[in-house]
């Protein structure tokens, strides 16, 4: 961790296992569709915090146990719902400067 | 001696000298022409090249540039694939979202750039939403100059911090170019830092 506690450790990679999604997974309405936020050594943990808090209206404590899951885990599932919710979020997660992915829950 | 953001009442009010704002804006215009939808002619002058672009319509991007991946990695850090592992739904996102993103980034910067010239004597003071927007453009920042200083992972930010305090004490690594992105990442790094803590106070 830096000085400034920034949040941050080496970048994981998704294991190569990871199902592509087909077609009739994609009609699915089970499973549900999760975002991502990712790692990085950039983004100070303050910051991710208030950004969980600020976008999500998560509680501080919901909000510091996703900071922490991302930066001792590499990643954390952060919202889940319906495709076009999952891509919202990841838009405005980038727009945070966040490292935010979507896809289908596994 | 600056002193970072404190919550004073509806307000955010920093304390930075001419030369420490001068900095600032710098870092916020160079990464505002780096993430700008369209690179227009410039005048020379970073104020007036910023004031000409404010207002303008940005023109889209073709729908085949905005698919692509960024080939600049710091522009892939600032606009990530949008999906880990499938390129296809990752182009996707990216053809749908790119633009958008970088007309509210542009935006932000904005924001930012002219509420930092706007200080009142060494005082900088923002109300909530420009400090909503502040503290987004100080990540974008960052994250540009962490790419430019080869930021990948968490050692090579705690190798930048020991490599910023030895440098005091030796005069040789004073002439390296990097040491000087370093000296701005780190105070950039401490601006945010205050103003997020103002912000969740």
């Amino acid at each position: 961790m830096s000085r400034w506690a920034a949040y941050g450790g080496a970048v994981s990679i998704a294991p190569a296992e990871l199902s592509r999604t087909d077609i009739a997974e994609d009609l699915s309405v089970d499973r549900p569709w999760i975002t991502l936020v990712w790692n990085d050594p950039v983004n100070l943990m303050s910051y991710v915090t208030y950004v969980f808090q600020t976008y999500f209206g998560y509680s501080r404590e919901k909000a510091e146990r996703l900071m922490l899951d991302v930066h001792q885990k590499g990643r954390a599932v952060v919202s889940n719902g319906p495709r076009e919710k999952m891509e919202i979020d990841t838009e405005a997660l980038q727009g945070y400067g966040l490292w935010a992915t979507f896809q289908k829950d596994d | 001696m600056a002193s970072g953001f404190k919550r004073k009442g509806h307000r955010f009010v920093a304390q930075l000298d001419g030369a420490e704002r001068e900095v600032v804006v710098e870092l916020l215009l160079q990464t505002h022409a780096f993430l700008a939808p369209v690179h227009r002619q410039t005048t020379g002058d970073p104020f007036d090249d910023l004031v000409a672009t404010l207002g303008l319509p940005a023109l889209a991007d073709s729908e085949a540039d905005a698919a692509q991946v960024p080939r600049d990695p710091a522009m892939e850090r600032l606009l990530p694939a949008g999906h880990h592992d499938d390129p296809a739904m990752a182009a996707e996102f990216r053809r749908l979202t790119q633009h958008g993103l970088r007309e509210r980034k542009t935006a932000n910067l904005a924001a930012a750039i002219a509420a930092v010239m706007a200080a009142d004597g060494d005082k900088v003071r923002l109300d909530q939403e420009q400090a909503q927007a502040m503290v987004v453009a100080l990540t974008d920042v960052r994250l540009l100059l962490g790419e430019r200083l080869g930021l990948r992972t968490d050692d090579d930010a705690d190798a930048l911090q020991d490599r910023l305090e030895s440098a005091d004490e030796d005069d040789a690594a004073q002439d390296d170019p990097q040491l000087y992105l370093a000296a701005y990442y780190d105070f950039m790094t401490w601006l945010q830092e205050s103003l997020t803590q103002a912000l969740m106070s």
